[in-house]
């Protein structure tokens, strides 16, 4: 083995991990693990851990995410049963020697390498429709001006689906928004967030996650700009300042098609981190019972 | 001959080098779903040109009109006594289409503090 080899094989492991059910608080544990790095892209990723069992609904959603991370590539999947036939399998406590492993291998493409939406070359340009604006190019529709909810100042409507693995949203959570600018201006839930063991609710691992996501360093957590850094008015403060202090927060959320639209994408995904796991899901599937 | 090559020549290598990197940079030879954007599994529904509204532009706009106003005013302040009612005029019209604009932006809003 060469010097180089040698090398490259003691470096950290980056690792994206598309989390399950009851993947969370495992996860958490690994951030703490020499030799690994989680990540917050496949794009950084070496190796794509599955932690947790992914609902089968999301199998071309997590075959999306294997197609994104940059060859060569590899999956792990930990105490979750496989969705596609790659990778290998982990069950114990510990994935890092599977994921050793897998960084060794590299895995071909998951998905077809053909064009999301196929190229609908009509028109005079070739552009998939008539007129400068119009037309679907690419099968998608260009976005186009909507009213606007904020300042009056309209921008293009921008329609996608986020999630379910973002890691800014909790895991399993898929929204459909609308999006202008920053600012959310119709909600939609595809799917709900995965169940979490109850450990996931405990005020140590939702404060480091809320913490996380504003870029707050732990150590930081209880000084009085950690606090101030949320915005006035949405119960974010009283629930983090909760947390932190070691209290237990049993608020409920609005539904999210109502409490998401007005606000902007950052401050949507601190809003959704501010509630407890098991809260969030039980908003997420009441309109369904209802 | 030179003066003409020389630029000739090191935009060729510009372009040659931006090409290199294209075909040799990370995302050379990706596939269709490496390239799609990363939002965590899910796709876009519409498609990635679209218009973004530059927010400071009416304050740019205003800043033009103003700083506008100054630059010629220096060199008009030093001959006005020796033009007299000449420079006076066209110091109005000019105010008067510079003003234009300035409305525009009390239009637009630029006035109102948010």
């Amino acid at each position: 083995m060469s010097l180089l080899a040698s090398l490259a094989r003691g470096a950290e492991i980056p690792v994206f991990a598309a989390i399950g059910a009851g993947g969370l608080a495992p996860v958490e544990t690994l951030r703490r693990r020499p030799g690994l790095r989680l990540v917050d892209t496949p794009r950084h990723a070496r190796v794509l851990l599955v932690a947790g069992e992914v609902d089968a609904a999301h199998a071309t959603a997590l075959e999306r995410l294997h197609a994104q991370l940059a060859r060569p590539r590899a999956t792990v999947w930990w105490r979750a049963p496989r969705l596609f036939d790659r990778g290998e399998i982990a069950d114990g406590d510990d994935p890092t020697g599977a994921i050793r492993r897998a960084a060794e291998t590299d895995e071909p493409d998951q998905r077809p390498d053909l064009p999301p939406h196929p190229w609908e070359g009509i028109g005079p340009h070739g552009q998939g429709g008539m007129g400068m604006m119009g037309g679907t190019p690419y099968g998608r529709p260009m976005a186009m001006t909507a009213e606007d909810i904020r300042d009056g100042l309209a921008l293009d409507a921008y329609r996608a689906r986020f999630g379910p693995f973002l890691p800014m949203l909790p895991p399993g959570l898929a929204l459909d928004l609308t999006l202008q600018g920053d600012v959310i201006v119709a909600a939609g839930v595809a799917a709900p967030p995965y169940p979490q063991g109850a450990e996931s609710d405990a005020p140590g691992p939702c404060a480091a996650r809320m913490l996380r996501l504003m870029g707050i360093g732990p150590r930081a957590a209880r000084a009085r700009g950690a606090l101030a850094a949320l915005p006035r008015g949405s119960g974010m403060r009283r629930r983090l300042a909760a947390w932190v202090d070691g209290a237990r927060v049993d608020e409920t959320p609005r539904p999210l098609p109502d409490a998401l639209p007005g606000r902007d994408w950052t401050g949507a995904a601190l809003w959704l981190a501010s509630f407890a796991p098991s809260r969030l899901r039980a908003a997420c599937l009441k309109p369904e019972a209802a | 001959m030179t003066e003409i090559a020389m630029p000739l020549v090191l935009v060729l290598l510009a372009v040659a080098f931006a090409w290199g990197l294209q075909r040799l940079g990370p995302e050379a030879g990706a596939t269709w779903p490496h390239r799609a954007p990363f939002l965590g599994g899910g796709v876009p529904q519409t498609h990635a040109w679209q218009r973004w509204h530059a927010r400071y532009y009416p304050m740019t706009l205003l800043f033009i009109a103003f700083e506008m106003e100054m630059m010629f005013m220096y060199p008009w302040a030093v001959v006005y006594i020796e033009t007299g009612t000449k420079a006076l005029a066209e110091m109005g019209m000019f105010l008067g289409i510079l003003s234009v604009g300035i409305l525009y932006g009390w239009r637009e809003g630029v006035f109102r503090w948010q």
